[in-house]
């Protein structure tokens, strides 16, 4: 071989393999699975899909939800945004008034048609005649309940508002709660209300035209039952965050709480018998005669409008809801995140996980729960743009604040509920 | 022959005819050379603080809610909106009783541990640098600590107040709105009381001793000598942290956000929590602009007087 033919060579070789280089596609992802074994775990799946997809590259930037709200508008402003960013529905509307988002409604009926995705995890993100993100993972609160605690005082699992109210009443002794019910001023707080709400016919909160539907005696009795309730839990629960709760059930003060999961909590702080710890539906009204729940789906958002990126984006999000990969991805937090897809429910690669399979008859009552799941200011597939701020105010804790802390009677503090949301829509 | 130093061989020495002009004119250049020294500092500065300022400024002008969204022009009316707000005079006088109670607490404990650091006696150097640990702790240690010292879900503080009779029940020390603020003061004081010791403890050693030694041997009381000795030698430094203090503590924002985030029913909620909800919470850039200038200046206009009332203090 000459040295000519050589060197023809050479540069060909090089010029082939800087051309595939330059015709991978680069997706960045933001989310905020910031423990490090969620970000473990989400690496192992991008290496895995990256090394099967060589024209594509998904890289990781994990984030935090405390700064995710100012850090994604500004980034976008300054173009160094992400190509994919998680997300949860009250924070799609933001994105999607500053114009980042695309709309990525075909994709998704492709996805539903294939997995079967679960129907309020799309309308959640669907409304101004497109869909805004790809559901992800489901997360809807139960109630979580120690079953020795209510079989030493001989009482059923309640169903209804009466009962229960009569059952935390009577776990209420010897320095125990019947309940640890939150009344601070933030999302849990928001969320565990909602769950009164809907439990009583009162989960919407706008009417189709956009005017407030919150203040109605429906609501009042939800904010009525919840402070009755709050009289039965922990005198500090006025200022609890996430973890308080979770902590007064696993130490056995609380007997029983609403919450999206506790199985890791109690894993490693409970006690850990999986046959002791009781979750169930969320007790209705008297008058109702379904189980309710909050529930939403976290879901991935496309913010760029790069034909490739997108290609790659539907590459990508279909590799991952493939029932093989599926449950790798959902098990990242064993017990919490629940699969959006019929198939996903079904798959080995979710119920193959030793804690998965230890907790099995909780978590399929956790998924039969989030069936009947609904989510404040975006039900019934009337989304409005003032939820974002409505739900980042925590408004409806606040109108629990009055009810609880201030003594306010619940219908007026409905009533200065609605005009705070009205306030905050102007 | 001339004794002792020599004089200095200045312009103004060999040619006394001149010397006012030369003077005025090396105290020239001498100008000139310190503002060309701190002009690099000066400009890092208009950088760093006065250019964020001018556009706080045209933002708290405009109307814009989210980062990256334009907004117009709408002048004066944030000022408007936010000054007829029930809510931004509240935060106002809760950001008041914030810096009082602190000033108070602050003070007292730091007088205290400072008057002990004070004395001699064995283990004294390691006191003064134990008495630094609650101060060098972050602020997200602190509130964790707290938050589970005071929980009632294995809370060790309720017990302990229940078995020394102080209580009858558990208690919720953020559960109320009164409650909430006197527990916030207290915890923000147990952590920023050692640097007020630190700074009394400097002044504390700038006493002469020999006064103190004097009013013993007249027959003063303890008492007698802290009111008339050290109180008053202690006000110069008292003042200055006066002033430090109350700027500091107005714009603590970290330690109120993480334990109570402004509850319960707002009554945590001062003026820096305000800013935050209204900026990152309710997406109103703009009026969240407003209100930090506003808060501003009401800052900078107390730190004017603060200063001019302790420069007329020392001329007297």
């Amino acid at each position: 071989m000459t040295y000519k033919t050589t060197s023809s060579l050479t540069l060909s070789i090089l010029l082939l393999g800087s051309g595939s280089a330059l015709a991978q596609t680069e997706l960045m992802l933001w989310h905020m699975e910031q423990p490090p074994h969620r970000v473990e775990r989400v690496q192992e799946l991008l290496d895995a899909f990256n090394a099967a997809h060589p024209d594509i590259v998904v890289t990781q930037e994990p984030q935090n939800w405390g700064e995710i709200y100012a850090k994604a508008p500004a980034a976008l402003a300054a173009g160094n945004g992400p190509d994919l960013l998680f997300a949860i529905p009250d924070f799609a509307p933001i994105l999607k008034e500053i114009g980042a988002v695309q709309d990525v409604g075909a994709f998704v009926g492709a996805l539903d048609a294939k997995h079967d995705l679960l129907d309020s995890a799309v309308a959640s993100y669907s409304y101004d005649n497109g869909v805004w993100a790809v559901p992800l993972y489901n997360m809807a609160m139960s109630l979580w309940y120690h079953k020795g605690a209510f079989e030493a005082a001989g009482l059923a699992v309640p169903k209804t508002w009466s009962e229960w109210q009569a059952a935390t009443e009577k776990l209420t002794a010897d320095g125990k709660y019947g309940i640890g019910l939150p009344a601070s001023k933030g999302l849990y707080t928001d969320q565990v209300v909602y769950n009164f709400m809907v439990n009583n016919g009162a989960s919407e909160l706008y009417n189709a035209d956009g005017t407030f539907a919150f203040d109605n005696p429906k609501t009042a009795e939800s904010y009525a039952m919840a402070a009755a309730l709050q009289k039965f839990s922990p005198p500090d629960s006025a200022g609890w965050f996430w973890g308080d709760a979770e902590a007064c059930f696993a130490s056995g003060t609380c007997a029983s709480i609403l919450q999206f999961t506790t199985i890791t909590t109690y894993e490693t702080q409970g006690g850990g018998d999986a046959a002791k710890l009781g979750v169930a539906p969320i007790p209705h009204a008297d008058g109702e005669s379904q189980h309710n729940t909050i529930a939403y789906a976290n879901a991935v958002m496309l913010l760029s409008d790069d034909p490739a990126k997108r290609a790659a984006f539907e590459t990508f999000i279909s590799w991952l809801l493939e029932p093989a990969n599926y449950g790798r991805f959902l098990n990242m937090e064993p017990g919490l995140f629940l699969p959006v897809t019929a198939d996903g429910a079904k798959a080995d690669s979710f119920w193959n996980d030793p804690l998965v399979q230890k907790y099995k008859p909780q978590i399929e009552t956790m998924i039969a729960n989030s069936a009947n799941g609904m989510l404040f200011g975006f039900t019934n597939g009337r989304t409005f743009p003032s939820i974002a701020p409505i739900s980042g105010q925590n408004v409806l804790s606040e109108v629990l604040q009055a009810v609880v802390i201030d003594g306010v009677d619940p219908a007026a503090a409905v009533a200065a509920g609605q005009v705070r949301m009205q306030d905050i829509a102007q | 022959m001339e004794r002792g130093f020599p004089k200095p061989r200045t312009k103004e020495a060999a040619d006394p005819g001149v010397g006012g002009q030369g003077l005025r004119r090396r105290r020239l250049s001498e100008r000139k050379l310190a503002l060309l020294f701190v002009t690099p500092a000066l400009g890092l500065l208009a950088l760093t603080l006065l250019w964020p300022l001018v556009l706080a400024v045209d933002l708290s002008l405009r109307d814009v809610r989210f980062i990256g969204k334009p907004g117009e022009f709408v002048g004066l009316a944030n000022y408007t909106d936010v000054l007829g707000e029930a809510r931004f005079w509240q935060s106002g006088l809760r950001s008041l009783i914030w810096v009082a109670g602190n000033a108070v607490v602050q003070t007292a404990l730091a007088l205290a541990a400072a008057l002990v650091l004070h004395q001699s006696f064995p283990g004294v150097r390691i006191a003064r640098v134990w008495v630094l640990l609650t101060w060098i702790v972050p602020t997200v240690v602190v509130v964790i600590i707290w938050r589970w010292l005071l929980s009632n879900s294995g809370g060790m503080i309720n017990p302990l107040l229940v078995q020394a009779g102080l209580l009858e029940a558990p208690v919720g020390f953020f559960s109320s709105r009164e409650s909430a603020m006197t527990t916030l003061v207290l915890i923000n004081s147990w952590r920023w009381f050692p640097f007020v010791t630190l700074m009394i403890l400097a002044a504390l050693t700038r006493i002469p001793g020999d006064l103190d030694e004097a009013a013993r041997m007249d027959g003063a009381g303890a008492w007698q000598r802290f009111r008339r000795i050290t109180w008053p030698l202690l006000q110069p430094t008292l003042s200055v942290l006066l002033v430090v203090g109350t700027l500091l503590s107005f714009n603590v924002f970290d330690i109120i956000w993480l334990t109570t985030a402004g509850g319960p029913s707002g009554g945590t909620q001062t003026l820096p929590v305000l800013i935050y909800e209204t900026a990152f919470k309710g997406y109103e850039l703009s009026r969240a602009a407003a209100i930090s200038v506003l808060t501003g200046l009401a800052l900078m206009g107390f730190a004017i007087a603060a200063s001019r009332s302790m420069t007329r203090e020392e001329g007297a």
